[in-house]
């Protein structure tokens, strides 16, 4: 499709023996939100890691804004901001000199930089204690710092790896009510979470993987649909039809 | 570029905000001074107890003690003859002098008299250093002797009294010693050959090492802190990352250093200011050189343990090979392996400016070598960065 931000053909990567990701295609539309659910080990990280450049996939492509990942990563890395699932800061800084760190490699100068931390800072409410360190920072005010930084530089595309694990409800919300209205504003994300409820709320499709594969892929309402009602099934359902009931490691 | 200084200054920050590290790096070069001073420090000066035993009751013997204590950190015990010899066996004492008691008259006959040392082996390195002295007071008054019987055998004729002519050898005699003739001057112009100048190279090359160590640690660092791979996904390529480290890691370990320097120069007096600023450059092109082969290091470690372990066992390498306190034989294996440490090149350098005078000019085959392997060591280690998975970019 023409409005088509992400691309991801037949990607595939081992680590040794074990297949991370096998075979996975999907396609992410301009300013649409999209949901990658899994059980623990499915490959979804594994797949994030790859479309943010941290990563070399062993075969298949990806494009991103029209750069291919593996022919020109820099200007695919002028597109993208991540918010990955363990918390990635200087917790000995304070968070405005974070965001401002982040913000330079991210390409903004001086002036700009700042005045985007402070704007990020009030988006999350932590504008009042911008200069408290992150170390002394609650748990959920660090996830909210950790999405602020991934905002830094202005990404077209925001990665975001299970970025409400571990936080409190009114965390939660915020980071919800953020990530709506970036999406308002045009913004495209790739979501992932444990949380199915967070997956209906948010995104526009998901994507099921398992092993490595992605195993379904639709709007939460269809996906729903094919199980039961969808006003009495809920993406929980849905993901424990198609995944199974068995523990994971 | 600009993005690498900004790592710099980030870094800077961090060390500024662990206050503990920032008090030990900074703590550590003025604790380790004090310990350089403690051991080469302070009252430089020879000073030892010399046991006489003085069976003369005559006025030279008295003399010969009186000279002996008026040498600077020497003071004289007088023992009685049973005492000493006890002393002796008991190695309380390792050397004692005894003034037989004709000393004096046989002097006043014009003839030679006799000393002797008593000693447990060879006297010990304080003996040998006292038997010394007592050799040169003798020396004194022997000639002092030799001068007044030559005068009163050339004046016999004239009836000059022996107290006249006692008294004007001993006034030519003590003037020439105050005035010598034949005088030597000693002028100190940088270098010298004491034990703080033989070991001040040793103990910086040394000190640089650390920031082997701080460089091993600072990639494995970011890592930790899931840092290491936010930034890759940002616009800062593999380069500016490594160089804006690797320009931290100098500035710090140059830090320390100076803080050395600046001490030894203080109190020590060891520098000339050409001397002194050159050992800085020198300073700067070792822990460069150092610094460049802890990124090989933190590009191929995983943990904070696998850095650490490579880092000490490297250290140790260019700290036992690299000639830091004791030269290997010329044409030895260990001067063969010796020259794959960096403390070598160091030491050289660091001999050259401080133990031998020596200009920055006359390092410049050190100096060549060291930031050789700062840029090779540089380009490595970023080469292995990009070809471990993790590091793709």
């Amino acid at each position: 499709m023409a409005d088509d931000f992400v691309v991801v053909k037949d990607l595939h990567k081992s680590f040794k023996d074990f297949k991370a990701v096998n075979g996975v295609s999907f396609t992410i539309a301009k300013g649409e939100v999209f949901g990658l659910l899994g059980p623990n080990g499915a490959g979804k990280t594994t797949t994030i890691r790859m479309l943010s450049t941290v990563l070399e996939a062993d075969s298949g492509d990806i494009t991103i804004g029209g750069y291919s990942v593996k022919k020109n990563a820099e200007a695919v890395r002028t597109l993208i901001g991540v918010c990955p699932q363990e918390l990635a800061l200087y917790e000995d800084l304070s968070a405005l000199d974070n965001m401002v760190f982040f913000g330079h490699m991210s390409g903004l100068e001086g002036k700009a930089a700042h005045d985007q931390a402070m704007k990020n800072l009030k988006l999350m409410g932590l504008e009042d204690r911008a200069k408290g360190k992150i170390a002394k920072y609650s748990g959920g005010m660090k996830r909210r710092i950790n999405l602020a930084v991934a905002l830094m530089g202005n990404p077209k595309l925001l990665f975001l790896d299970e970025p409400t694990v571990g936080i409190d409800p009114q965390s939660r919300n915020n980071i919800f009510e953020n990530i709506k209205a970036l999406q308002k504003q045009g913004l495209t994300v790739l979501y992932t979470t444990h949380y199915m409820e967070e997956a209906d709320r948010l995104c526009q499709r998901v994507a099921v993987m398992d092993g490595g594969k992605i195993i379904a892929m639709d709007t939460p309402y269809n996906l729903k649909k094919k199980i039961g009602p969808p006003d009495k099934t809920t993406l929980e359902d849905v993901f424990l039809n198609l995944t199974g009931r068995s523990l994971r490691d | 570029m600009k993005r690498a200084l900004i790592i710099t200054l980030n870094e800077v920050k961090l060390y500024l905000q662990d206050k503990g590290d920032l008090a030990f790096g900074l703590l550590l070069p003025i604790l380790t001074f004090a310990l350089m001073f403690g051991a080469f420090g302070g009252d430089t000066l020879f000073t030892a107890d010399a046991t006489i035993v003085n069976e003369d009751t005559g006025v030279y013997s008295q003399q010969l003690i009186q000279q002996i204590d008026d040498v600077d950190g020497v003071t004289v015990k007088l023992l009685s003859a049973e005492e000493a010899d006890a002393k002796l066996d008991r190695s309380d004492i390792l050397l004692a002098l005894y003034i037989s008691s004709d000393f004096s008259d046989t002097l006043m006959a014009g003839e030679p008299a006799q000393l002797t040392f008593k000693q447990r082996g060879n006297g010990g390195t304080g003996g040998q250093i006292l038997a010394s002295i007592i050799r040169g007071v003798a020396e004194q008054i022997n000639q002092q002797f030799q001068v007044y019987n030559g005068v009163k055998v050339a004046v016999a004729d004239y009836n000059i009294p022996d107290g006249t002519i006692q008294v004007v050898v001993l006034s030519v005699v003590e003037g020439e010693q105050q005035q010598p003739t034949v005088g030597v001057t000693e002028e100190i112009t940088g270098g010298s050959s004491e034990f703080i100048n033989q070991y001040l190279p040793g103990i910086i090359t040394m000190y640089v090492l650390f920031s082997l160590s701080l460089s091993a640690m600072t990639i494995v660092e970011e890592r930790k802190r899931g840092t290491l791979e936010r930034l890759l996904t940002t616009r800062l390529s593999v380069g500016e990352l490594f160089f804006g480290k690797f320009i931290s890691i100098i500035a710090r370990g140059f830090i320390q250093t100076l803080i050395l320097l600046l001490l030894s120069y203080a109190v020590f007096q060891m520098f000339t200011p050409l001397s002194f600023l050159a050992c800085l450059v020198v300073s700067i092109v070792f822990t460069a050189a150092a610094a460049a082969i802890g990124m090989i290091i933190a590009s191929i470690s995983r943990t904070e343990s696998a850095a650490n372990w490579i880092a000490i066992v490297v250290t140790m390498f260019m700290v036992m090979v690299g000639n830091t306190f004791f030269q290997s034989a010329p044409g030895s294996a260990m001067e063969t392996i010796s020259k794959f440490s960096i403390n070598t090149y160091a030491n050289e350098a660091y001999t050259a400016l401080i133990t031998q005078s020596g200009s920055l000019g006359d390092t410049w085959f050190q100096l060549v070598i060291l930031m050789g392997v700062a840029v090779v060591g540089l380009i490595i280690s970023r080469l292995i960065f990009r070809a471990v998975p993790g590091g793709n970019k």
